[in-house]
């Protein structure tokens, strides 16, 4: 055996000795995965907790962000943060779309839609499998429209039935509503304000938040809702959205008019942070509890480990393995532990729940507003990251623990 | 040629902490082992003999005092100094053999060779080697939970020569075994030494034990008893 049997204790040599040990760390994995279950599902439930508030903050950012044009401009009462909390009249839309600087068309006529927007209490008889089940009511958002309207929504599309008629209780729903509770149809008759409305149409708009909404004549709406001829915003297209600041100043400066005005883009965008701001405050907090008590949970999973493993430790250093190398390979099992965890957390979730619409209640118009569950690549990515991280600050006591373990004590133990 | 890996202990002192009472184990102690030698460590339990095991090959730290294996002293290195010297000089024997119950007894032996540059072919010669030295080739695939003790002792006494160390240090290697399959793995160690030139340093309380080494030293009595050394040549 003339081979140079010389050792070295470069980074390499070490990392090579830690590639060796936590091979057989793998090896003997299976024997101590029961005992690593505490460790793995608390790991787990973690993942999926994190997973579940950022795909749902994903899922709503995306919904609001793809609502409202860069050009559309949204006017509202001064001092109102939503359209609920708005009212305008005729005349303001007046004085608004005969300024130049709007978009009109070959007949002078402005590119202006007048909404109303009321949150209304819907109740339907839901009907599942042809079994009639109890009257449901839900706070969903109802918006008067007109013509003009389907403008300032370039991706509206009726994807089922007709367009509502106008004078009469007819409505079309958006196609998230229509996901969520499918016992509404096209056809059926809902109870709207005590009055019956009767679907004619289901509708898409490229999974904006209007597709949460009920869409009906704006006429019939202000009339069953006793609002008079008053409405709650107005969307105006600007020839050049640079002109903004300027008008919105001339329009300030104007007595008779007393309005917010803001990019419809960005009234979503604020719209998108105060909520997802919500979830966050609320989900995060109880996700950084759980990661403290899964990373305790790791810490004594490879205690144990250890303990139950002291003397083949101990071995290992007599033969000569280097304490970085042993404490490595111990880092390196609590990352298996952190990894399973991790996939046991997102890959149940992500079967079950990615796409799936959900509901929540927006608290700035009271109404429900559909997103879906969005859990992305790049959210796997960073649950699986944020596992590991627990996992490794689970092992890194544990594995300076098993660098200054006494191998004397060990052996005679 | 014969190397100089005489195992020199000098004015060794050792202590350690037991609540608020300080345990003297060594005082004062000095020994040294020639290359080749077969010593047998002998005397009650709680006078030291792994102590003294422990600090030949760098477990432990002396007290006081120098512990020098060659021309090389080994108390004041430190912890990486030392993993990598006594990977590259030292082979341990444990009572209990310490085998990994995942790998097979070539896994085994094998595992000392992760510290070296050899390559998985390599590795694989020198484990089958070893394994056919100390006659347990047939056995080479089986796991610890396979064979007995002494062969699992065998497998130990493998992976402690599989990376050609010049000391073996066994720590009751028959402490575990009956007689019968204490003397094989004796003959073992004794064939070790004397053809491939191993310095064997053996703690045993085991009197037909200690007839194999060629030297004896009873901590009790400090009584050395020397016989004819006969040095072979490495593997």
């Amino acid at each position: 055996m003339n081979t140079s049997l010389k050792t070295g204790h470069s980074l390499l040599t070490n990392m090579r000795q830690a590639k060796a040990l936590t091979v057989i760390n793998f090896k003997s994995f299976p024997q101590r995965f029961v005992a690593s279950m505490v460790s793995i599902l608390s790991i787990a439930c973690v993942a999926a907790v994190i997973l579940s508030v950022l795909a749902m903050t994903e899922g709503m950012m995306k919904t609001l962000q793809r609502t409202g044009l860069d050009n559309t401009v949204l006017v509202m009462r001064a001092g109102a943060t939503s359209e609920l909390q708005s009212v305008m009249f005729p005349v303001e839309v007046n004085i608004l779309a005969n300024n130049q600087k709007i978009i009109k068309n070959n007949e002078g006529v402005a590119q202006v839609s007048a909404e109303m927007f009321v949150n209304a209490e819907v109740a339907y008889i839901s009907n599942v499998g042809g079994i009639k089940q109890a009257t449901t009511t839900v706070s969903l958002a109802l918006r008067g429209t007109s013509n003009a309207t389907q403008k300032f929504r370039p991706n509206f599309r009726l994807v089922e039935g007709d367009m509502f008629a106008t004078g009469v209780r007819q409505l079309i729903i958006g196609q998230a509503v229509a996901r969520k509770m499918p016992a509404l149809r096209v056809g059926k008759v809902i109870t709207l304000g005590g009055a019956q409305w009767k679907i004619s149409g289901i509708f898409s708009d490229g999974n904006s938040v209007f597709e949460s909404e009920l869409w009906a004549d704006i006429g019939m709406v202000q009339s069953d809702y006793r609002r008079g001829n008053t409405i709650q915003s107005i969307r105006l297209a600007l020839k050049d959205i640079n002109d903004l600041p300027t008008l919105e100043k001339e329009w300030q400066e104007d007595p008779r008019l007393n309005i917010r005005v803001q990019t419809e883009k960005k009234f979503f965008a604020d719209q998108a942070s105060s909520l997802t701001r919500l979830i966050r405050w609320l989900g995060f907090p109880i996700a950084i509890v759980m990661a403290l008590g899964a990373m305790v949970a790791a810490l004594n999973t490879m205690y144990a480990a250890i303990a139950s493993r002291s003397k083949e430790i101990a071995t290992h250093k007599a033969i000569g393995f280097s304490p970085l190398a042993i404490s490595t390979s111990i880092l390196c099992e609590a990352l298996l532990i952190a990894f399973v965890g991790g996939l046991l957390g997102i890959l149940p979730l992500y079967f079950a729940f990615d796409g799936w619409t959900a509901a929540t209640q927006n608290a700035s118009n009271l109404s429900q507003m559909m997103f879906n569950f969005d859990i992305t690549f790049l959210l796997i990515i960073k649950t699986m990251s944020l596992a590991l991280f627990i996992g490794l600050l689970g092992g890194l006591l544990p594995a300076i623990k098993a660098m200054r373990l006494p191998v004397t004590e060990a052996l005679r133990d | 040629m014969k190397n100089n890996h005489n195992i020199t202990l000098n004015n060794i002192n050792k202590s350690y902490q037991k609540g608020n009472n300080t345990v003297v184990v060594h005082d004062n102690f000095n020994l040294t082992i020639e290359s080749g030698e077969f010593v047998a460590l002998m005397g009650p339990s709680g006078l030291g003999k792994s102590t003294l095991l422990h600090l030949m090959g760098g477990l432990d730290q002396p007290t006081q005092g120098e512990v020098i294996i060659g021309t090389q002293r080994i108390d004041n290195l430190k912890q990486a100094q030392l993993t990598q010297w006594r990977a590259e000089n030292i082979g341990f024997v444990f009572q209990s053999h310490h085998l990994l119950p995942v790998l097979s007894a070539q896994g085994n032996v094998e595992l000392p060779l992760a510290l070296t540059p050899l390559n998985k072919k390599q590795r694989q010669e020198h484990a089958s080697y070893a394994l056919e030295l100390v006659g347990m080739s047939e056995r080479a695939n089986h796991y610890p939970k396979e064979l007995s003790g002494g062969q699992e002792q065998r497998v130990a006494i493998a992976r402690a020569i599989v990376s050609d160390p010049h000391i073996l240090l066994c720590d009751e290697p028959t402490g575990n075994l009956d007689r019968k399959t204490a003397d094989e793995i004796l003959a073992l160690l004794t064939q070790l030494n004397r053809d491939f030139g191993k310095t064997i340093v053996m703690v045993t309380h085991d009197k037909k034990a200690a007839d194999y080494a060629s030297r004896v030293i009873n901590l009790e009595t400090y009584i050395f008893e020397p016989k004819n050394i006969e040095v072979g040549e490495r593997l």
